[in-house]
C-alpha cells in the first residue's frame, strides 16, 4: 500500500524542475522602496535620495547626445516640465550614465554648461559615470523616467509619454506620463499608469 | 530627328520595362533604403508583394517591430494611387543585439521587409502605377541617427499573370524563408507564475536551443536568459518576466527554435496563470489538465486523510456512533451519514473561508495555520480531555450507549454525527495526506469559486468511508450488535483520547515552553473536576440548578487558565528534533543561495511540530543510519526549516515549491544550475537515498537544455 502510494507520487512529481529564479538587477519595481544613492552633482556637491524624503522625487536619465533627449530638450518641452513641477516643489534630478568615453559622456563643467546652455531647470544634474546607480534602477534608455513619492515608494517607472520617436511634432498629441502621475499623485489619486516601455537610445554603460 | 525619335521611344520603353524594378535614394551614410518588386509587372485586383530593403553598414543597426530594451521599429508610410491596399510589413526573424545590461531585437547587415499590396480590378493594362511611400527607422551603432527616405516603385498594369522580376527572386525567396510560420501542431501553451511566464510546446525535432521574441512591450525581460526544459515528451522555455510589467493575459510573439534546421513559428496565445513557477510541485502539470483532476486529486486526499496520524484518533468517535447505529434500525442510519458529512463540508467550507480571507487581507497563512497558535492547540487539547473523560463514564452528556441503543433521540443523534464531522475537520487539518498537497496548492491561490470546490471534493472524500457505510445497510450488519462490551471498548476509546492530548500538549511545550504547557495542565485539572461534579451532581439529589454550578465554575477556571497561562514563550519553542542525529542548520533563503553558490548539496526539511505527518516522516527515515552516513559521506548540508509558528518567509518558501502546508523535502544537487528534486510527502529511506543519488550524479544525468546567446551573430 505504501510503495504503491509512493509509486504514484513519483508518477505525479516526475521531472520538475525548478524556475531559475528573477535575475537579480530586475531594476527598481514600482510600489516597492526606491534605491537609495548617493552621486555627486554638477556644481561640486553631493546629493543622497535619503535627503529628499518628504518629497516627490522625478529621476530623469539624460544624454544630450541622443536624437530623442533632443526632441523632448529643442521642443522645451522637457525643460518645461522641469521648472512646472520644480514650481510645485518636486525634486526633479537629471542623472546621466554614460561611462567615460562613450557618447554622451559628462563632467561637472560640461554638464553644468549643458545645462545652462538648453535652458534646463532640475534641481540637481547628478553624474553617474559608473553606471551603478543606473543599474540598480533597471535604467534602460535616454529618456528614462521614475518618479518617487513622499515615502521613497517608486510610483512610475518609464517612458515619458507615450509616443515612442524623435519627432517634435508628435509631443503634442502625447500623453505624457510623467505629468500625469505627478498629478494624480499630489492630487492624492492613485496614479493609473505606474509603469510603460521606456523609449530611446540605450544608456551607454561601461 | 523625327526619325529617331520612334527609335527614342522605343529606348526609353525598353528602359522602362527592364527597370530593376528598384528605386528610391539612399538617406543616411550607414543605412541605404529601397523599395523593391518581387514581380515585374502587376494585374489587377491581384496581389504582389514588393519590400523595403535596407542595407546596413558594418556595425550599425536597424530594429524589429518591438525594438526591447532600446530603439524604434522601421515604419512606412504608403502613398499609393486610388484603389490600392497595402498590408502590413512583414518581419522575419530578428536577431538579438546584446548590449549589457540591455538587450535589443533588430537587423545587421541587410533585411527585406515584405509587404503585400492589393491592385483593384479598376486599374486598366497597358498603364504604369507609382507606388511611393516614406520610411523611417532609426539606425544605431554606439550613437543612434534617426533615418528618412522616400521611396517609390513603378510598375507596369498587365492583363496576364505576373513574372517575377530575377533581380529580386534571390532575395525575396530568402527572405520569406526567414518569415516565421504560423504554429500547427506544435499545441503552444503559455502559463505565468510569479517572475516567470512558461511557454510550452511540441516541436517538430529536437532542439539544442529555443528562443521567444515578445512584440508587445512589458511582457518580458529582455537581458534575461530564457532556460530551455524538457518534459515528457514537450519542451518548456522558461522566460522570465519584465519586473514592472501587469501579469500578461496574452502572450505573443515569435518563437525561434535552433537546431540542424532552425524554424521560427508566430506565436499567439492565451497565458494561464499559476501560483508558483512552473515545475514546482506538480502546478504546471495541474493548471494544464484542468479542475477535473485538480478535484479527483482533493478527493483522493480527502480519503487519504483517514489514515492520517491525526485523525486516527478521532475514528474513534466516528466508530462510536456507528456501533450506537447499528443498534437503530439500518434504514435511519443514512441520516446519520449524511449528518455527519455535512459537519465535515461545512467545517471545510468554514476553514477555506477563513484562509482566504486571511489571505485576502495580507497575512500569508498556510494549511494547518491554525495549530500555530498556543491558544488553539490548548483549546483542542481540553476538548480532547473532556470528550475522552466522557468515554472513561466520569460523566455523561446525556447519551450513553447503553441508553442510546434503546432511545429515540434521533435529533440529538443528527446533531452529534454533525458535530463529529466538524470535530474531525478540525483535527484533520494539520495533517496533509498525499495528493492533497498539489491539489490545495492549486485550489488556495485560484478564486474563491474553484477554491471552494477544491476543499468539497477534499471534504467529501474524508466523510466517504462513513458516508457510504451509513448508506449500505447491508454493510452496517458487519458491525457488531451493541451489548455489554460497548462499555470496555469504549473506555478504551477513552484512552486514544488522552494520546491526543499527551500529543497536544507535547506541541504546545514546544510552542508556549513548559510554563505554557503546566498552565493548561493546571486548565485540565480544572475541567477534570468539573467533568466529575457535573457527573456526580444528579445522584447528590442537590436539584437542577446545582447541574449548572460546576460546569460554570469550570468554564470559569478554564477560561483563566487559557488566559493567564497560553502565551507565545519567547524561545520557548526549542528547534524540532535534533533527534535525528544530523547537523541541522536553520533554513533562511539567503543561507540557501549561499550554500547553492557554493555548489554544496542541501536537503531541506519543511516541518512543523504540529504536523504529526512530519513527526512520522523524521523517525522513519531521516532518522535512519543509512541515510545520515549518505549525508555525512556527501557532505550534504541539511536545512531544517521549522514553521510551527508563523513564519513569513517559510510560507513564501513553500509556496514557490507549489505548496500551501507542510511537510516538504526538497534536495538541491552540487551543481548550482541544476534544478531541484521535490520529495513526496510520505518519506522512506529507500525514496530520501534514490533522491540522494540522483541529485549527487554526474552531469550527463542531468537533462535540462539551455539556450542563452548573448553575443550578436
Amino acid at each position: 500500500m505504501k510503495m504503491m502510494r509512493h509509486a504514484l507520487f513519483a508518477a505525479a512529481f516526475c521531472a520538475l524542475p525548478l524556475a531559475h529564479p528573477a535575475t537579480a538587477s530586475a531594476g527598481a519595481v514600482v510600489g516597492q522602496p526606491a534605491p537609495a544613492f548617493n552621486l555627486p552633482d554638477a556644481n561640486g556637491g553631493q546629493e543622497a535620495l535619503s535627503s529628499f524624503k518628504g518629497k516627490y522625487v522625478v529621476l530623469e536619465w539624460v544624454n544630450f547626445d541622443c536624437p530623442f533627449v533632443g526632441k523632448h530638450y529643442g521642443s522645451g518641452n522637457m525643460q518645461k516640465l522641469q521648472k512646472t513641477y520644480t514650481g510645485k516643489g518636486v525634486v526633479w534630478l537629471s542623472i546621466n550614465s554614460s561611462a567615460g568615453g562613450k557618447q554622451g559622456a559628462l563632467d561637472a563643467t560640461k554638464a553644468s554648461a549643458l545645462v545652462k546652455e538648453k535652458g534646463a531647470a532640475p534641481t540637481a544634474f547628478l553624474l553617474d559615470s559608473e553606471g551603478a546607480v543606473g543599474q540598480a534602477y533597471g535604467a534602460k534608455t535616454t529618456p528614462h523616467m521614475f518618479i518617487i513619492d513622499p515615502s521613497g515608494k517608486l510610483i512610475y517607472n518609464g517612458a515619458i509619454d507615450d509616443r515612442p520617436s524623435t519627432d517634435k511634432a508628435d509631443i503634442a498629441t502625447a500623453r505624457n506620463y510623467v505629468q500625469a502621475a505627478l498629478d494624480e499623485a499630489m492630487a492624492g489619486k492613485p496614479v493609473t499608469t505606474t509603469s510603460s516601455q521606456p523609449y530611446g537610445c540605450s544608456v551607454k554603460y561601461r | 530627328m523625327r526619325k529617331e525619335t520612334p527609335t527614342t521611344g522605343w529606348v526609353l520603353a525598353l528602359l522602362a520595362l527592364a527597370a530593376p524594378a528598384v528605386a528610391g535614394p539612399p538617406a543616411s551614410k550607414h543605412v541605404q533604403a529601397s523599395l523593391l518588386a518581387e514581380v515585374e509587372s502587376l494585374q489587377p485586383g491581384h496581389p504582389f508583394s514588393v519590400g523595403i530593403r535596407l542595407q546596413m553598414a558594418e556595425g550599425w543597426h536597424t530594429y524589429w517591430r518591438n525594438p526591447a530594451d532600446s530603439g524604434l521599429p522601421t515604419r512606412m508610410t504608403w502613398r499609393l494611387p486610388e484603389g490600392f491596399q497595402a498590408g502590413p510589413l512583414q518581419w522575419p526573424v530578428p536577431r538579438r543585439l546584446a548590449a549589457p545590461p540591455l538587450m535589443s531585437y533588430g537587423y545587421e547587415g541587410e533585411v527585406l521587409l515584405p509587404v503585400v499590396i492589393t491592385p483593384p480590378q479598376t486599374v486598366s493594362p497597358g498603364s504604369e502605377v507609382r507606388l511611393a511611400g516614406r520610411v523611417d527607422w532609426l539606425e544605431c551603432q554606439e550613437a543612434c541617427i534617426p533615418g528618412r527616405a522616400e521611396l517609390e516603385l513603378v510598375l507596369p498594369v498587365r492583363a496576364e499573370a505576373p513574372r517575377p522580376a530575377p533581380a529580386t527572386a534571390t532575395l525575396f525567396h530568402a527572405t520569406r524563408g526567414l518569415l516565421p510560420v504560423p504554429a500547427r501542431g506544435w499545441d503552444l501553451k503559455a502559463a505565468a507564475a510569479p517572475g516567470v511566464v512558461a511557454l510550452t510546446f511540441r516541436a517538430p525535432q529536437a532542439p539544442s536551443g529555443a528562443y521567444f521574441f515578445s512584440d508587445q512591450p512589458l511582457v518580458v525581460d529582455y537581458p534575461s536568459p530564457q532556460t530551455l526544459h524538457r518534459v515528457s515528451g514537450r519542451h518548456r522555455l522558461d522566460i522570465t518576466r519584465a519586473a514592472n510589467g501587469p501579469t500578461p493575459s496574452r502572450l505573443t510573439g515569435v518563437l525561434l527554435i535552433e537546431g540542424a534546421a532552425p524554424l521560427a513559428v508566430e506565436v499567439d496565445v492565451p497565458v494561464s496563470q499559476l501560483a508558483a513557477p512552473p515545475g514546482a510541485g506538480s502546478v504546471l502539470p495541474l493548471a494544464g489538465r484542468g479542475l477535473g483532476v485538480v478535484l479527483a486529486l482533493a478527493f483522493l486526499g480527502g480519503l487519504a486523510l483517514n489514515l492520517m496520524p491525526c485523525v486516527l484518533p478521532v475514528l474513534s468517535l466516528k466508530v462510536m456512533s456507528f456501533v450506537r447505529q447499528s443498534g437503530q434500525e439500518s434504514s435511519r442510519a443514512w441520516r446519520h451519514g449524511v449528518a455527519f458529512t455535512a459537519g465535515v463540508l461545512l467545517s471545510f467550507w468554514l476553514l477555506a473561508g477563513l484562509m482566504l480571507a486571511l489571505r485576502a487581507g495580507g497575512r500569508s497563512v498556510g494549511w494547518g495555520f491554525q495549530l500555530q497558535s498556543p491558544a488553539f492547540v490548548a483549546f483542542l487539547a481540553a476538548l480532547f480531555f473532556v470528550l475522552g473523560l466522557n468515554l472513561f463514564g466520569v460523566f455523561s452528556l446525556g447519551e450513553s450507549l447503553i441508553a442510546a441503543a434503546n432511545l429515540n433521540h434521533e435529533r440529538t443523534g443528527l446533531a452529534s454525527s454533525f458535530g463529529s464531522g466538524a470535530l474531525a475537520t478540525i483535527v484533520a487539518t494539520p495533517c496533509t495526506a498525499p495528493f492533497m498537497g498539489s491539489a490545495l496548492g492549486y485550489g488556495l491561490t485560484q478564486p474563491g469559486a474553484v477554491s471552494l470546490l477544491v476543499f468539497t471534493a477534499l471534504a467529501l472524500g474524508m466523510a466517504a468511508p462513513y458516508l457510504l457505510l451509513s448508506l449500505n445497510p447491508r454493510l452496517l450488519r458487519l458491525v457488531p450488535r451493541p451489548g455489554a462490551w460497548m462499555e470496555g471498548f469504549q473506555q478504551f476509546l477513552g484512552f486514544l483520547l488522552m494520546a491526543t492530548v499527551v500529543a497536544l500538549l507535547w506541541l504546545l511545550g514546544r510552542e508556549a515552553g513548559a510554563e505554557g504547557m503546566t498552565r493548561v495542565l493546571l486548565a485540565l485539572l480544572a475541567l477534570g473536576l468539573a467533568a466529575w461534579l457535573y457527573g456526580r451532581a444528579p445522584s447528590s439529589g442537590l436539584g437542577p440548578r446545582a447541574r449548572l454550578l460546576a460546569p460554570a465554575a469550570a468554564a470559569l477556571l478554564l477560561a483563566l487558565g487559557l488566559v493567564v497561562g497560553v502565551r507565545q514563550a519567547d524561545g520557548g519553542g526549542r528547534p524540532v528534533g535534533g533527534e535525528s542525529g544530523l547537523n541541522w542548520e536553520v533554513y533562511s533563503p539567503e543561507t540557501l543561495a549561499s550554500l547553492r553558490a557554493q555548489g554544496k548539496p542541501v536537503f531541506i526539511d519543511f516541518t512543523a511540530a504540529w504536523c504529526l505527518t512530519c513527526q512520522v516522516n523524521e523517525r522513519v527515515a531521516l532518522a535512519s543510519s543509512e541515510v545520515q552516513d549518505r549525508f555525512r559521506r556527501e557532505g550534504v548540508v541539511a536545512l531544517r526549516a521549522d514553521w510551527t509558528q508563523n513564519d513569513q518567509d517559510i510560507t513564501a518558501a513553500l509556496a514557490s515549491y507549489g505548496r500551501q502546508g507542510v511537510p516538504l523535502y526538497v534536495v538541491y544537487a552540487r551543481d548550482p544550475g541544476r534544478p531541484p528534486r521535490v520529495l513526496p510527502e510520505v518519506i522512506t529511506p529507500g525514496i530520501v537515498l534514490g533522491a540522494l543519488d540522483e541529485a549527487l550524479g554526474d552531469a550527463r544525468t542531468a537533462r535540462g537544455l539551455t539556450s542563452d546567446i548573448t553575443s550578436p551573430q
